[in-house]
């Protein structure tokens, strides 16, 4: 491994910038996003920068199961991103479909049908030490040599 | 030749601020708004057709998962309504303790509406302020149900758990710092020059327009109109319930009605916990047969509730009547269209408090 | 001017200072009345079903047969699971526990009961016996039920009974819901009748 892939592998885990789109959730799970930020489970201070912006940002934070009017947008939100990009799906509607999984319901679970998934946290909703403790331990491992694996 | 509009400005489903996704049109003539549109459908989930043919514990999981934030309330109305189509007792005990799970969950509400439009107008010292009280509110929470958000607490004929001594004391020491940290909040609103230029006089509603567009809840009491459903229920009523107006109509005395009514409830949990009678939890009983329309206040307004069922209690046909559609409406209608400027929509739209996942189940 | 020296009167406190050179986020674990995903106690259990019967998420539990020693234990599938706490309310043998809801219910002295409802629909019931067949229960009680429909004896459930589907003995049922899927016109329909209750001291 190059010294070059070595900076960029540490760079690329210690400055991560985050996108967040709902796609038909019941809201919890984005509540518990928000007191991730909140002064007692500071996520800043791990280099993890939320501006809800797809053109500048490393990972998609994807949450709910996935209603018919979002099935097209979430693709093109995914086709804006730039490299190297990766997927995090947070919640049980977005890894199954939670209570929503029965036939009569408009939704069309889960997510990684429509975008390929890099981690998932499960819950409903997942607590923001879990949230926070699954991020740790898979920011490593997401950009970790991404020009030899192309 | 008369120029009718000049641009019309989408505010899109994905947006900075907002939490969930809608669509605003805005039609302007240079800065000022003349007209709005709104469009919705981006959250349908048909969570009333999954609903038909199931009893009541695969059902109230529904109902609570309607909407996040105000998931307790959605819970109550949903039991009590099926009590009292059946005709089952609850409790003094379970009574009181439902009274403090619900004031519970509308102060951690009324806090994250705050929250949001602190960060709307891009002041975000202020509302990580507001987020880590909520911190302390939510603990509480988790001390009485388990769980922080969706808590599944009450069941028909009564609650599942009963408050512990010790957390009892624990309860009454974190509420009294609630109490002085929202009373510093409150003067940093009134004070601040940052935030009353773009809260004072912006968004006005008078009370007819409120009364012509159907508004409920705060952003109604916050124009003068004194309604308020909880003045109905039995167990409010003994503990001296009485709603709180304002007069003003614009953001301003919107946030700061939040603010008031989280000081009411914290002296309600107070005084439901000292005075809390001794005796079971849980009631017992059966559904039955029958239909019922019931309805209860959500932080936001008026929730109601038509359900029908049949001799097991399985759900026959049911219709969730939720409020922010309505106040949705009068801010269209009435109170965008008064903007001096296209920057200030932004925050109108969010101080008159939208859930969107409860609007479209 | 005045919230000048509103700030710095604030700042000159020591607790102002304390917290502002100690300050530590909250550490990464949940608290121990966190109701989470329901772990195994290690007792034995009787594969009644009733914990997959009151679940009401669609996948979350399965009760499966261990291979090592023949023995029966509940599996709970992280991404389905809605951490209501229901199936560590009812199971009567305490297989299950979840932050302190076991600790809870024997503090109150509190338990959940079910009860089963058999419903036949005269009008669209041809009388075909499909249910009488699949019913596990019929099956322990008259082995002949494995290959007809009728059954002489007075102990089943239901049975065919001059063309159409009578129920005899409905406290007998566990709720398992097989007559339902296999009935071919929807015609049978069982209730699973939950009732939330506490001991009553006498």
């Amino acid at each position: 491994m190059t010294l070059l892939q070595s900076v960029k592998n540490l760079v690329r885990s210690r400055s991560i910038h985050v996108c967040y789109v709902d796609t038909g959730s019941c809201n919890g799970c984005d509540i518990e996003v928000l007191a991730c930020l909140a002064p007692r489970y500071d996520l800043e201070q791990y280099g993890i920068y939320v501006h809800n912006n797809p053109r500048e940002a490393d990972v998609l934070l994807v949450i709910g199961g996935v209603t018919p009017q979002w099935e097209d947008k979430l693709k093109m939100i995914w086709d804006k991103m730039p490299e190297p990009k990766a997927a995090v799906a947070i919640g049980n509607c977005a890894i199954s479909g939670c209570v929503f999984n029965r036939p009569q319901s408009l939704t069309n679970p889960p997510v990684r049908k429509h975008i390929p998934v890099a981690a998932e946290v499960p819950g409903c909703p997942p607590r923001p030490t879990e949230i926070i403790s699954a991020i740790l331990s898979v920011r490593d491992l997401i950009f970790k040599d991404w020009e030899t694996k192309r | 030749m008369k120029k009718t509009v000049d641009v019309s400005i989408p505010l899109g489903p994905m947006h900075p601020v907002w939490k969930e996704p809608c669509r605003l049109k805005c039609e302007t003539i240079g800065e000022r708004v003349v007209k709005a549109e709104m469009e919705l459908g981006y959250m349908k989930k048909g969570i009333e057709r999954i609903m038909k043919g199931r009893p009541w514990q695969e059902v109230m999981f529904l109902a609570e998962r309607v909407c996040g934030i105000c998931s307790v309330i959605h819970n109550m109305v949903f039991i009590e309504a099926m009590e009292k189509m059946s005709d089952i007792e609850v409790p003094d005990r379970a009574a009181y303790l439902r009274v403090v799970a619900n004031e519970l969950d509308r102060i951690a509400s009324h806090l994250i509406a705050n929250f949001s439009y602190c960060y709307t107008i891009e002041h975000e010292t202020l509302g990580m302020y507001l987020l880590n009280t909520r911190e302390t509110v939510m603990d509480l929470l988790e001390k009485l149900t388990g769980a922080r958000v969706t808590c599944s607490y009450m069941v028909p004929g009564g609650v599942r758990f009963d408050l512990l001594d010790e957390d009892k004391t624990d309860m009454v020491i974190a509420l009294d710092k609630v109490e002085s940290e929202i009373r510093r909040y409150m003067q940093m609103f009134d004070e601040g020059p940052l935030i009353a230029l773009r809260s004072v006089g912006v968004g006005t509603l008078t009370s007819e327009q409120a009364l012509e567009g159907h508004a409920v809840g705060p952003t109604a009491r916050a124009s003068g109109i004194e309604y308020d459903v909880r003045s109905n229920h039995p167990t409010y009523q003994k503990l001296n319930f009485h709603p709180i107006v304002r007069t003003g109509g614009d953001n301003h005395a919107r946030i700061m009605i939040r603010f008031d009514e989280v000081l009411q409830s914290v002296s309600l949990i107070k005084a439901a916990i000292t005075t809390l009678p001794q005796g079971l939890i849980r009631g017992g009983g059966v559904m039955k047969k029958g239909s019922i329309v019931y309805a209860g206040e959500a932080p936001r307004g008026e929730l109601t509730y038509h359900i029908k069922a049949d001799s097991f209690g399985r759900i026959q046909e049911i219709y969730i009547q939720t409020p922010s559609i309505m106040n949705i409406e009068a801010c269209v209608h009435y109170m965008i269209p008064e903007s001096y400027s296209i920057a200030d929509v932004s925050a109108t739209y969010i101080s008159a408090d939208p859930c969107i996942a409860c609007t479209e189940r | 001017m005045t919230s000048v020296s509103a700030y710095i009167k604030q700042m000159l406190t020591k607790d102002w200072a304390h917290n502002f050179l100690n300050a530590k986020t909250a550490p990464l674990e949940s608290p121990s009345y966190f109701r989470g995903t329901p772990h195994l106690t290690g007792k034995e259990c009787t594969h009644c079903f009733q914990c997959m019967m009151i679940c009401p998420s669609p996948g979350a539990i399965e009760v499966m047969k261990n291979d090592e020693n023949g023995g029966w234990a509940p599996v709970i599938h992280d991404g389905h699971c809605i951490r209501c706490g229901l199936c560590v309310e009812i199971c009567p043998e305490l297989v299950l526990e979840a932050g302190r809801v076991h600790a809870m219910n024997v503090h109150d002295e509190t338990y959940m009961q079910f009860t089963f409802h058999i419903q036949v629909n005269p009008v669209t019931c041809m009388g075909c016996g499909n249910c009488s067949v699949a019913c596990p229960v019929n099956k322990e009680i008259d082995p002949s039920l494995a290959a007809k429909g009728t059954s002489s004896s007075d102990d089943v459930i239901m049975r065919v009974d001059k063309g159409l589907m009578t129920v005899l003995h409905e406290d007998k049922c566990t709720g398992c819901k097989t007559c339902e899927e296999q009935c071919p016109t929807g015609s049978i329909m069982v209730a699973r009748v939950l009732e939330p209750l506490q001991l009553v001291e006498s």
